[in-house]
């Protein structure tokens, strides 16, 4: 197993670069699909996965990037305008962290379903103050950009809980979610850890909802804060094992191909099919796919 | 001004209360006796909404007669959840160690599942039916009689559990289990059966309330949301499992939605559900009103 890893992982980054070099516009649309899946799942799982607070509302990092993305782009360059996005979801974490995250369990849970509906709702209404009901972008970067880009946003994401998870930070988060008080007696700095865990899981999804955003052309903010968006994520990363680095690729590789048998035919069936797996997984398996494959690399990842 | 102290607001702030009370009753019941918070509660108020519209619609059954199919079909649902899906949630113990964030995930996906197999079977587009609609006037209030039988039924329902929680000898052990879950069990009451029952008559309050909105408001597949977050306000504001502090915080939810959309305007409605559940949540997840039941 040891040797084979790197070279799967090595296989995937190649193959989305092939991609991009020779592939059909349908197969770059496919595989922006998957690195937007993988990279949020992956951000998700980082947080919600390693501390155990459970999130419902990925979706407002990925809401408000897309945001930020359509009120500044056409004047300013891309890349500055990605790295307001990106900066504007980190920001959103550190100014809710300290309150939000003193909450547990489930208690959390709904929480942050509720703080993503609000933050939803206030940018509708400041929406409709403008008197916008929808917005277009035109000049946006052509598929290919964006899908260079989106990659990047998904080896980034997985490079990042991969060194978080075999660091002391993720032993640390992992300690928070077995037990936080006894964590916090042990000198484990609890508040300190949920924080940038919580901020590091944003900054990436801004830019992937800003890219996204990018790419449809069309912003609404009832589309770009959709629910279903987190329940996506969430789902993923439990389908596919959220405690393994391997987990979340290997759910949005399951959910890629389902929903490209689904979605576009019959969304309400993608969701229907979206909620028996996640109460299956979580009653039958709920270390996913990955927890059914060798371990990685010797120790527990 | 005027317009904030008539008995026209005053009226339409009480039966918010009351109906709020009901479906907020149902959640307390079932996050009381198994400490499982159900988020898909309010698709039950939807189901009850849509078997009260097909009753009149099909078979001319008035929702009179259809509060007691809705009671009776979430009933048969609540047992169906509880046998199938949390008696192996609660005998797990891979997923006992987190139950609370994993039982959420399993209700919030059969929330989903709800929705949408509505949405597939019935489309999502509104719908609603005429019932009791003509205008009665007395006291400075104009209201229909839909209003009238749905504010009657909320409140006597509301006032009648509560007097079984108090008064009869299984509403006892229902109370004794939600205060003291683990006394509950030492005096020899059957935790089981007291949870089922719980479950099943929670699910049913939902249903019953489904039916009452379904009178007056169009319905859809996707409206049960909003009442699952204005109960969770409402239990939070009241202290989970307290029955009475959570009935006096659906009347003060009641009036701070009536009385703030008044002031304001109706785009902030959700604005301010979300906003009160939030700051509830953060300032004191234990309760505001009474003491925390632990």
């Amino acid at each position: 197993m040891r040797a084979i890893e790197p070279i799967a992982w090595a296989a995937l980054v190649a193959a989305g670069i092939a991609v991009y070099l020779g592939g059909s516009v349908y197969a770059v649309g496919v595989a922006f699909s998957l690195c937007t899946a993988v990279a949020l799942t992956q951000s998700w799982a980082l947080f919600s996965a390693l501390t155990g607070y459970v999130s419902l509302g990925a979706v407002v990092f990925y809401g408000l990037g897309a945001y930020v993305t359509v009120l500044m782009f056409g004047e300013t360059p891309l890349l500055l305008v990605l790295a307001v996005a990106a900066l504007a979801a980190g920001g959103f974490a550190f100014l809710i962290g300290w309150p939000v995250l003193r909450v547990r369990g489930p208690y959390f849970v709904i929480l942050s379903f509720g703080l993503a509906e609000l933050v939803k709702n206030l940018v509708m209404l400041n929406e409709d103050r403008l008197g916008q009901f929808s917005r277009m972008m035109f000049a946006a970067p052509d598929l290919g950009t964006l899908y260079l880009l989106m990659l990047g946003c998904a080896i980034a994401a997985t490079l990042v809980a991969w060194l978080v998870r075999r660091g002391r930070f993720g032993d640390g988060l992992r300690a928070i979610r077995e037990n936080e008080e006894a964590a916090e007696t042990l000198g484990v700095p609890v508040t300190r850890l949920k924080i940038a865990a919580f901020v590091l899981s944003a900054i990436i999804p801004g830019v992937v909802g800003g890219l996204a955003t990018l790419r449809t052309g069309y912003f609404e903010p009832s589309t770009v804060f959709d629910p279903t968006i987190s329940l996506s994520v969430v789902t993923m990363a439990l389908v596919g094992g959220g405690d393994d680095t391997r987990g979340p690729v290997l759910g949005a590789l399951f959910f890629l191909l389902l929903s490209e048998v689904l979605w576009a035919r019959l969304p309400q069936l993608y969701v229907i099919v979206l909620g028996v797996m996640l109460i299956a997984f979580v009653l039958f398996l709920p270390r996913g796919i990955a927890g059914l494959l060798p371990k990685a690399g010797g120790r527990a990842t | 001004m005027s317009q904030l102290l008539s008995t026209q607001l005053l009226f339409a702030a009480l039966l918010t209360g009351a109906l709020y009370g009901l479906i907020s009753l149902g959640l307390n019941l079932v996050y009381g006796t198994l400490r499982l918070l159900n988020v898909a509660h309010g698709d039950l108020v939807m189901i009850g909404a849509y078997t009260a519209y097909w009753a009149m619609t099909l078979a001319g059954i008035p929702p009179v007669a259809s509060v007691f199919l809705a009671a009776a079909l979430c009933a048969g649902l609540g047992w169906l959840a509880y046998t199938a899906l949390f008696r192996r949630l609660l005998a797990n113990a891979e997923i006992a160690r987190r139950l609370e964030s994993n039982s959420l995930l399993v209700f919030f996906g059969l929330s989903i599942i709800i929705q949408n197999v509505f949405a597939l079977a019935f489309t999502a587009s509104p719908r609603g039916y005429q019932y009791l609609s003509d205008v009665y006037e007395f006291a400075g209030v104009s209201t229909s009689g839909s209003r009238l039988l749905s504010f009657a039924v909320a409140a006597g329902l509301c006032a009648a559990t509560y007097l079984f929680l108090r008064f009869n000898l299984f509403g006892l052990a229902v109370r004794g289990l939600i205060e003291r879950p683990a006394a509950a069990e030492i005096v020899g009451i059957d935790v089981d059966r007291v949870r089922i029952v719980s479950f099943c008559a929670g699910f049913a309050l939902a249903g019953v309330a489904g039916v009452l909105v379904s009178q007056t408001e169009q319905i859809n597949p996707f409206m049960g949301f909003p009442f699952t977050i204005t109960a969770f306000v409402v239990i939070i504001l009241g202290g989970l499992g307290n029955i009475k502090a959570g009935l006096a915080a659906s009347f003060v939810l009641g009036a701070i939605e009536t009385y703030g959309v008044a002031l304001t305007s109706a785009n902030l409605r959700s604005v301010l559900i979300y906003g009160i559940f939030i700051l509830v949540l953060l300032v004191r997840p234990q309760g505001l009103l009474g003491k925390a039941a632990r």
